[in-house]
């Protein structure tokens, strides 16, 4: 600690009435006013406004104030608001306190003196901490000038072009033999019309054509390490003649765009994998695309007369009607692009083959895109017969009597038809699967990287932070990160290569403050704080001799810590401490919290 | 029991003149704005439905499709331009070829040459019937009853309408059969309702709902005083009615043509415009009917200004090209086509009815409390 005077400035924020209303805003105030070194204590209405901290800058400059706390809402909101009021007013941004008393006191209490106490003891505790802060600063580290990106489907593809247009050198990591993933596989695309493989052929032509990017296919990544602006990516690629080579490419930041996979159904549900005429909407669009039309429409070998689409199969499940595959959740979301993908099958069935006739049974119908409606209607107008089942009840699958005009039968309650059960005998159903998320691999648990509960990749924030996952660095594109169609995934895809080149065109990266740092003077070298690290190369013991004498102390790498303090737990002679964070300051916390309890008041 | 979808109605019905029936995306806003569906009979949806569906038996039993009189908000209204009036319109044509037991109503409908040719084959036996038996035909006065005396007229009269009645009557006890289904009523609640039956059969009383169509109903209230007044004129006072001279049943006759052509003509206009939704589609047996009941009509009126003109020859021709006219108008429309909808929609109306107290009646001797 440093010897000048501690000033601390307190704030309690009114928040409208968010938090007067329920908490003595006023009685907290003077309860801080009272504390030592605590030379302004406020309340006001609204501190996040220019008002409020206008406030904060005028008391530092007047006061000489050196530590700031704020009680106000979640930090998550404001912190970074007081943080550069403090800043403004010429002081460290380290030196700043902030107290939530709103989401964890006025919203979550009904009695006002309860809510006032602990109000007045949090504030008390922050005080106790903020006595204890030293101006820290950001962690500047240099960064690797190339971007890697894992998957090389439409999303990777579009992520890596943004990328080497900016001028960063990119590696694309494709562990299948070509480029393009499932959008190759289309025909044509809704809701352009436009022929899959073509789209992704201009792609890959743009891709080959710039020499910043490099493509790997037939590539599997087996691990990495390294953070933010210096990762390194161990690959295995396969070779011509069957062998493989092991790479390691450095790269400053990882884009994520391992994509999805269909849903494969379970055996025997609506009759997969048991009558043959059962095939999902993946392979049926692969059939129809590859039967000339001046030919029959065959599957297995039996001529196509009537067909059945049937939608939500293995999507939207609900917990007691749909089970759950072994190891992997519920999907309880939408797909998404299956209902317009299978009305688009459905026309492109009877455009090609008029004699056709085609069911739609479907749960809700979601054309949510633009001109996808369109879509709908035209299935429509192609005589599409509709039915809408319910999701307790949905359609049955089973084979026909010998002499009926279809091998398979499909019984289904129908909302449409006031409830009634509708038999109707088809040759073919076509299941339109959802989307499951693709196995990212050992990159996912070298990062860490978090994944959602329905097992695609989570952001740091659905709304405001849609792009960036909470592992510094790495960034998600297209369908890896939850179900979109081709647009929607190049948008993803460009979003992520403007946050990647945000990032390495600095050429530097700035890290958080928060992380372990040793006192020589204790460190014993034991080795104990290493054997709980388990983060690669945070911490290492080093050696080094001094006056003849061998010394042993811990080091820590500020780009590898990440500051979770399983070391500082360990430690016996308490060398090591986390940043802000530090044991005094707990125990300083703690103190003030429990010497003198505050008194609750009665209502 | 499940009810078997038959994807083939679709394009059935299609040949019955409904043009869009798998547009449709049931969105009920037709029933909602229909002026006639309400309590236990909605529609145009439902039958829409069980058309895409094609569940040929539950149509079958639908009194629907004779509860919708055209007012056409339905089609004003659709989000899906499906015209849900004209689907009603083909149902109710699909309908009458599926009561008629002999076959003859669907084959006009479906087939033009059906249709021209049956009228014309009609046609020509009533020439060849004169051409063979006509009276002397005296050309110094016009004496009609000697060329073609009122007595053997009446006869054919007689024959034709014993014959139409049979075929009528036997579609309409199939009607029946259809709309009953499984439920049983006995003859007290079908004296009951008899009512119901005559005054819609005489006013067609259901169609003043519509407000769209006020003026549509006036018009073809006014045909049917026509029809009736023409009907009473040749079954019952014919040998008043076919006069050389002049007879006070003239009067009623005058009024008769009055309407009929200017009803027929004003509906061949409106379907040449297509002003109204009720006049946007025309199937070809409905212009088939409009012009024979206009040349019915105008041949008619010819007949007897030529008689009051002196001209007997051609008194005599166009007495014949009148009845060529007339007679296959009415065997073709009144068992299997137009016509039929004059029986069958007050009909079905008031089988509903008996119907819903017949199952009422049910109810209530079920309900009857067990005491032991
Ligand atoms: C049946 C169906 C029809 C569709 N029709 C349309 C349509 O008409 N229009 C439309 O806009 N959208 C459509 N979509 C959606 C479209 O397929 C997706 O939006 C698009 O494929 C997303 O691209 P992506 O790059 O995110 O993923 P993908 O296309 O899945 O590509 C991912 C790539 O990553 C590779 N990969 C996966 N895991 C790894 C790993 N661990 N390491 C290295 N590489 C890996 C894969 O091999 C693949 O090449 C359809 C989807 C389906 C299922
Ligand atoms: S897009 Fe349609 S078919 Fe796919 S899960 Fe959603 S509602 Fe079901
Ligand atoms: S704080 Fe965590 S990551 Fe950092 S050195 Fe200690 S144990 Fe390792
Ligand atoms: S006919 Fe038109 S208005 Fe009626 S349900 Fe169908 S789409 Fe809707
Ligand atoms: S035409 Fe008129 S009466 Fe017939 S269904 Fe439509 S709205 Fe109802």
């Amino acid at each position: 600690m440093n010897s000048e005077e501690v000033k601390i400035g307190v704030y309690i924020c009114h928040c409208g009435g968010n938090i007067s209303d329920k908490v003595d805003v006023e009685k907290v105030a003077e309860d801080a006013g009272n504390l030592p070194d605590v030379t302004v204590s406020r309340t006001y209405t609204f501190m996040c406004a220019d008002p409020g901290q206008e406030l904060i800058v005028e008391d530092i400059e007047k006061h000489g104030l050196n530590r700031i706390v704020v009680a106000s809402c979640s930090p998550s909101l404001h912190e970074t608001t007081f943080r550069s009021a403090v800043v403004r007013g010429g002081l460290n941004q380290f030196l700043y306190e902030h107290v939530n008393i709103r989401e964890q006191v006025s919203w979550v209490h009904a009695s006002t003196g309860e809510a006032t106490a602990k109000a007045t003891t949090l504030v008390r505790a922050a005080i106790a901490r903020v006595r204890h802060h030293e101006p820290l600063s950001l962690i500047r580290v240099g960064a690797t000038s190339r971007a890697l990106v894992l998957g090389g489907g439409v999303a990777g593809l579009r992520a890596a072009l943004d990328l080497a247009v900016y001028g960063l050198p990119v590696t694309i990591v494709e562990k299948s033999s070509r480029l393009g993933g499932q959008v190759a596989e289309f025909g044509t695309v809704f809701p352009t019309g436009e022929s899959g493989a073509e789209l992704v052929r201009t792609l890959v032509r743009d891709v080959s054509a710039l020499e910043e990017i490099t493509v790997l296919t037939g590539a599997r990544v087996t691990g990495a390490t390294g953070y933010v602006g210096n990762f390194t990516v161990m690959v295995e690629q396969e070779r011509g003649d069957g062998s493989t080579e092991d790479l390691e490419i450095p790269a400053g930041a990882v884009i994520v765009a391992t994509g999805s996979r269909p849903y494969e159904p379970d055996m025997g549900e609506f009759g997969f994998g048991q009558f043959p005429e059962v095939v999902t909407l993946p392979d049926f669009i692969q059939i129809l695309n590859e039967t000339r039309a001046d030919g029959d429409l065959t599957v297995n070998g039996k001529m196509i007369r009537r067909a059945a689409f049937i939608h939500c199969v293995g999507s939207r499940q609900i917990e007691g009607i749909q089970k759950p595959k072994p190891g992997r959740p519920l999907n309880e979301n939408c797909s998404r692009i299956c209902c317009t993908a299978t009305l688009k099958a459905e026309s492109d069935l009877i455009e090609k083959f008029p004699g056709v006739f085609v069911y739609d049974l479907y749960r809700d119908i979601r054309t949510y895109g633009r001109n996808h409606e369109e879509i709908y209607e035209r299935a429509s107008r192609d005589g599409v017969s509709f039915l809408c089942y319910e999701p307790a009840t949905p359609p049955v699958v089973t084979m026909a009597a010998p002499d009926d005009t279809g091998n398979l039968l499909i019984t289904v309650k129908d909302n449409l038809t006031a409830g009634m059960e509708i038999e109707v005998a088809v040759d073919l159903v076509v299941l339109a699967v959802g989307m499951e998320p693709a196995d990212v691999g050992p990159l996912a648990e070298s990062l860490k990287l978090p994944a959602g509960a329905d097992g695609f990749l989570q952001e740091v924030h659905p709304k405001l932070r849609p792009v960036e996952m909470a592992v510094a660095g790495v960034v998600l594109a297209g369908t890896c990160q939850s179900p979109r169609d081709i647009e929607e995934s190049c948008a993803s895809a460009s979003a992520a290569a403007v946050k990647v080149a945000g990032l390495l065109t600095r050429g530097h990266v700035d890290l958080e403050p928060y992380v372990a740092r040793v006192n020589a003077d204790r460190c014993e070298g034991t080795g104990i704080c290493l054997s709980q690290c388990e983060y690669d190369g945070a911490l290492k013991i080093v050696e080094s001799v001094i006056d003849g004498r061998a010394i042993r102390k811990a080091v820590v790498n500020e780009a590898l810590c990440t500051g979770c303090g399983a070391c500082v737990a360990v430690c016996p002679t308490r060398a090591i401490d986390i940043n802000g964070w530090t044991l005094d300051q707990f125990e300083a916390m703690v103190d003030a919290m429990c010497a003198d309890p505050v008194e609750v008041a009665s209502d | 029991m499940s009810l078997r979808a038959d994807p083939t109605l679709i394009s059935e019905i299609e040949r019955f003149g409904a043009a869009d029936v798998s547009a449709c995306f049931n969105c009920g806003n037709c029933t909602a704005i229909c002026p006639l569906s309400k309590g236990e009979t909605v529609f145009p949806r439902k039958v829409i439905r069980y058309l895409q569906l094609g569940l040929t038996e539950k149509l079958e039993a639908s009194p629907e499709p004779w509860l919708c009189y055209y007012c056409g908000e339905c089609s004003e209204t659709c989000p899906r331009e499906a015209n849900p009036g004209e689907i009603m319109m083909a149902t109710r044509r699909w309908l009458i070829s599926r009561y008629d037991w002999t076959g003859i109503a669907r084959k006009l409908y479906t087939s033009k040459v059906w249709e021209v040719g049956l009228t014309l084959a009609v046609s020509l036996f009533v020439v060849l019937l004169f051409v063979l038996f006509h009276g002397p035909m005296l050309t110094d006065r016009v004496s009609l009853n000697t060329f073609a005396p009122v007595k053997w007229v009446e006869y054919g009269d007689w024959i034709m309408a014993a014959t139409l009645s049979f075929f009528l009557l036997t579609n309409a006890w199939r009607l029946r059969r259809f709309v009953m289904g499984d439920v049983r009523a006995g003859p007290s609640i079908y004296l009951s309702e008899i009512s119901t039956f005559l005054s819609h059969a005489m006013t067609q009383k259901r169609w003043r709902e519509c407000d769209h169509s006020r003026m549509h109903w006036l018009k073809h209230f006014l045909l049917v005083t026509g029809y009736a007044t023409m009907l009473i004129l040749i079954m019952v006072l014919l040998r008043w009615f076919q006069t050389d001279g002049w007879n006070v049943t003239s009067l009623f006759g005058y009024y008769a043509t009055a309407v009929l052509l200017y009803v027929s003509a004003d509906m061949m206009i409106g379907r040449l415009r297509k002003r109204h939704e009720i006049h946007r589609h025309s199937h070809p047996t409905d212009w088939m009917f409009l012009i024979l009941l206009f040349l019915t009509s105008l041949t008619g009126i010819l007949v007897h200004l030529l008689r009051m003109g002196g001209m007997p020859v051609p008194t005599y021709v166009m007495y014949v090209i009148h009845l060529a006219v007339a007679v296959p108008m009415l065997v073709v429309e009144v068992p299997f086509g137009k016509w039929a909808h004059l029986l069958y929609r007050p009909l079905v109306i008031y089988l509903v009815t008996v119907k819903a107290k017949a199952k009422s009646t049910v109810e209530a001797t079920e309900t009857v409390p067990v005491t032991t």
